[in-house]
């Protein structure tokens, strides 16, 4: 048969004896379950789309044999390592092979999400109730009173009960196929082998996920002949193991996969990027403002709006030439905690872009306007909510304090959540940070999507501006 | 008139003694007792292959499927009517096999022109994102963890219309073995995670250095040890070029400083994963994640290609294997040497570094991601007020840029770390110094840790405590 290598030449270089002889025990299941997986990848000829995943385990060495594309995983995790491949490749035929410990135990998590996530991957399960590479340790399928390197004295309940995975895993809705058959007798190898086959098949015609559960022997670590093992399969493994199909659902083919794309004006646009050049409203940087680079804090509540502000900001600053840069700050508890965003504009580079000393504050909130005002340095200029502020702290000498009902103009727009905006229109009029028509470009080419809040939003910039150059303020 | 059906001639048993391990699975199932349990002990294999006397035989074939080696009990062979049975090679006897399929050839990466655009305005981990898009990557998995999610999110929106992949993993354990399947098929594959997720993706890391499996890996470091909190820490510094799993392990690990960089680095990344066939580390930090600067996309994209190691899953691929299993000693220590000179390789070529003001430096500042930044505005502050300094800033932490900071070494009398973690960018910097057989100068510090960063006046402060300004 071709799937097997003519030569082992990967088992000890493929000298000798093992050149042609497997690396498992006498009377070990897991040649036959080979053998039949040979069969099922040539009967259905797919041989050089093949991907064998091996797992950790007596199985590890399964590329030693299979004349497939390998991929040996660590363990438990072969699931994942198989949904690696199946997505790298949807064409190629992705199979994982596990024992007992790697995808009862260790594996559980990956193998439980892979069969729910229903993709087309077919899953051989070997189980033979102990643990074989490691010594005969018990296992997640150990059965109960079953001695083993770690139940000396049998398994008992406290120690968990035998795992049922065909079960458990039929009774999750991704799989397709789910059947467990043994090796005991001519009759059940014959069942074991079709559904390996039909396992495979169902990947080969892109239906979904198969797994078939292959009760197994082990004489090394049972301590028993070959022969008494097939019977201890049958009498003490099928009472707990039931054979069977255990689900076996028809369900349309998957569709074809698109290959990804690879073209770059759909990429570019998808990220947002365009040719077309802003317009520039300045004629300098604003070094009224104490340099090459200004520092600003909007602070408030989750909610305030000052993230989405200093976003604007930002990107006025950097449509105007600029660099900029803006950092949120928001705890865990941030929706409707506190919010606040250091925002820098540079002239060539921001050097460091936190501001713990900022030029321009905007306060939405008392503890904000606490918290933050004393360090905003000489010269600077605070904007704060007059609506929800009333104690306003000491400043540092020559800092502007503008006072602007943010709330209560917004509400009386008709919507609360534009006060962000108001805040800005009078940032705007208080500091000549830029000229309204940049911010406004801003605003429009951040609601590009939400045209019908345009108009909205530019009344309350307009408000927002108004508040701070009407006579009396 | 009908031919008449042709006769299914239904070979009987063979068995070569050498390839049998007298398991007797076939004795039983045979129902004419032909086999039988050997006695002799074959001298070639130390084993006691089963007898057969196939008088009685009606070639059921049962006791062939009952076999469980691939070369035990198989259908008799005829003999080439030429030879006499014994004179035959028997790995030749069932015939040749010639192998059909191609021998595998790499097939490189295309660069494909980009259209010139505006500057955007990015996000850290948004453009770290729009890094690895650019790279060719199309699949991404990934565990969503702050402060690293807008990378995945952005992944999640992107790659459906780029018919790409994006998988949210069961958890980190999952999503790195999804790359090391994804990177171990050929193509670029990458995850955003943070602190806690990283350290769950460690041994997947060591598997895919021992498979010599390529793939991505931005950590946009947070407070730790534990569950910590949310906010830029730099605590990964040590894991991330020291602790990479079990094992002998290195991996090239970047560190970004600004959005620009996610992107550029994130590319970048790609790129060495592949020429090493290793997995690269970005590293950033909560602050840079979430930062948003300007970004300026690069002129060209990669699509990219099928390198000839690959298990793709296809014929020309066939006979590829990627394991990291070396159960022979010497064969595993020559796999580490293999791996050393590949490290050794990496740390003569791809040691990067970003200068400012280094040249005539009386005082170096060292420094990485979001706190370089606040060393570049102090470092600008103290040559205001006279002092000469500079930031000498990592781009590759591993290997350590030592190369580009000998020859400031001379001038530099005071070496100043800046970083958010208790001396582990330090720790880098005095093994390599010392590796190189520099005496290691006096290192002070600026540090912090749990989310606290190191600002700009601090390091001025710190710079200026012990010089003495001569402007």
């Amino acid at each position: 048969m071709s799937v097997f290598y003519e030569n082992f030449e990967r088992h000890s270089g493929g000298l000798g004896l093992k050149a042609h002889a497997t690396h498992y025990c006498p009377g070990c299941g897991h040649g036959l379950v080979h053998k039949y997986l040979a069969e099922a990848i040539e009967e259905l000829g797919i041989q050089d789309r093949t991907v064998a995943i091996s797992p950790v385990g007596c199985s590890v060495f399964l590329y030693y044999y299979f004349d497939v594309g390998n991929s040996q995983a660590a363990h438990g995790r072969a699931p994942a390592v198989a949904i690696g491949h199946k997505l790298a490749n949807p064409d190629s035929i992705v199979v994982s092979y596990q024992g007992d410990g790697d995808l009862a135990s260790i594996g559980l998590a990956e193998i439980v999400s892979t069969a729910q996530l229903g993709i087309p991957i077919t899953v051989i399960f070997v189980n033979n109730a102990i643990y074989g590479m490691t010594g005969g340790q018990m296992a997640p399928t150990t059965l109960m009173g079953q001695k083993s390197a770690t139940s000396p004295y049998g398994r008992t309940a406290a120690m968990g009960l035998p795992m049922k995975m065909a079960e458990l895993i039929a009774g999750l809705d991704g799989p397709v196929y789910v059947e467990r058959v043994a090796l005991y007798d001519a009759k059940q190898r014959i069942k074991a082998q079709k559904a390996i086959t039909k396992a495979m098949k169902l990947q080969v015609e892109n239906r979904g996920f198969a797994f078939v559960e292959v009760l197994a022997e082990c004489p090394t670590h049972l301590g028993m002949t070959p022969e008494e093992t097939e019977h201890w399969v049958k009498e003490s493994m099928l009472p707990v193991f039931p054979l069977g199909v255990k689900k076996d659902v028809v369900v349309e083919p998957h569709g074809a996969v698109p290959a990804p794309s690879f073209d770059a004006e759909r990429l570019v646009g998808l990220v947002g990027a365009s040719a077309e050049k802003p317009p520039r409203f300045m004629k300098g940087f604003p070094e009224h403002l104490g340099g090459k680079d200004v520092a600003l804090k909007l602070a408030g509540s989750g909610g305030d709006g000052a993230q989405t502000a200093a976003m604007l900001i930002a990107r006025a600053a950097i449509s105007e030439g600029f660099d900029a840069t803006h950092i949120p700050s928001y705890g865990p508890e941030s929706r409707g905690g506190t919010s606040y965003a250091d925002v820098h504009v540079a002239e060539d580079e921001v050097l460091s872009p936190a501001s713990p000393h900022p030029r321009i504050l905007v306060a939405f909130n008392a503890p904000s306007l606490a918290k933050f005002a004393p360090d905003v340095v000489p010269g600077g200029t605070i904007v704060y909510d007059s609506s929800v502020i009333h104690d306003v702290p000491k400043v540092a000498e020559g800092v502007r304090l503008v006072g602007v009902p943010l709330t209560e103009i917004a509400v009386d727009l008709g919507k609360a959540m534009v006060k962000n905006v108001v805040a800005l229109g009078a940032l705007c009029a208080a500091t000549g940070l830029f000229p309204e028509e940049t911010f406004k470009t801003a605003l429009r080419q951040a609601l590009k999507d939400k045209c019908a809040l345009i108009p909205l939003n530019e009344e309350a910039f307009a408000w927002g501006v108004k508040s701070v150059t009407a006579p009396g303020n | 008139m009908a031919s008449p059906a042709p006769v299914r001639e239904r070979p009987k048993p063979f068995l070569l003694d050498e390839f049998c391990k007298g398991c007797g699975r076939c004795i039983e199932a045979c129902a004419k007792n032909c086999i039988e349990v050997g006695h002799e002990i074959n001298p070639l294999t130390g084993l006691v292959p089963v007898v057969l006397n196939l008088d009685h035989c009606n070639a059921c074939g049962l006791c062939m499927d009952a076999c469980p080696e691939p070369y035990g009990l198989r259908p008799e062979a005829k003999p080439k009517a030429s030879e006499d049975f014994e004179l035959q090679d028997p790995a030749k006897l069932f015939g040749e096999r010639a192998s059909q399929r191609p021998k595998p050839v790499a097939i490189p990466p295309e660069i494909v022109p980009l259209p010139k655009t505006e500057p955007l305005v990015l996000k850290g981990n948004y453009a770290a994102a729009v890094g690895a898009l650019l790279a060719g990557c199309r699949h991404v998995y990934g565990y969503p963890i702050t402060p690293s999610t807008e990378g995945a999110e952005l992944m999640a929106k992107l790659q459906p219309k780029l018919d790409g992949v994006f998988l949210q993993a069961v958890s980190e354990v999952a999503t790195v073995n999804m790359m090391y399947g994804c990177g171990g098929a050929g193509l670029p594959c990458m995850t955003f995670t943070s602190s806690p997720g990283f350290s769950l993706m460690l041994e997947g890391i060591s598997y895919m250095i021992g498979s010599e499996v390529p793939g991505v890996f931005v950590n946009v470091m947070r407070g730790g040890p534990g569950l910590g909190n949310i906010a830029p820490e730099q605590a990964d510094v040590k894991l991330a070029c020291r602790g990479l799993g079990h094992g002998n392990t290195h991996a090239i690990t970047l560190a970004a400083s600004t959005p620009q960089e996610m992107l550029d680095l994130a590319r970048l990344s790609f790129e060495l994963s592949f020429k090493y066939r290793n997995p690269v580390i970005l590293l950033a930090d909560g602050y840079l994640g979430q930062m948003t600067g300007k970004v300026v996309l690069p002129e060209t994209m990669v699509k990219p290609g099928l390198p000839e190691w690959a298990v793709f899953g296809d014929a020309a691929h066939r006979g590829n294997l990627i394991s990291s299993i070396y159960l022979d000693e010497k064969d595993l220590e020559n796999f580490n040497v293999h791996l050393n000179e590949k490290y050794a390789r990496m740390q003569a070529a791809e040691q990067r570094a970003d200068l400012f003001l280094c040249d005539d430096a009386e005082v170096l500042v060292v420094s990485i991601g979001t706190p370089a930044r606040m060393a570049k505005g102090a470092v600008e502050a103290l040559r205001l007020q006279g002092v000469k300094a500079g930031l000498f800033r990592p781009v590759s932490v591993w290997p350590f840029p030592i190369d580009a900071l000998k020859p400031l070494l001379p001038k530099a009398r005071r070496i100043v770390v800046v970083e958010a973690s208790a001396g582990q960018l330090e720790d880098e910097l005095r093994l390599a110094l010392s590796h190189a057989g520099l005496a290691v100068p006096k290192i002070e510090s600026v540090r912090h840790m749990g989310g606290v960063l190191p600002q700009t006046g601090e390091v001025v402060k710190a710079v200026l405590s012990r010089e003495e300004v001569t402007a």
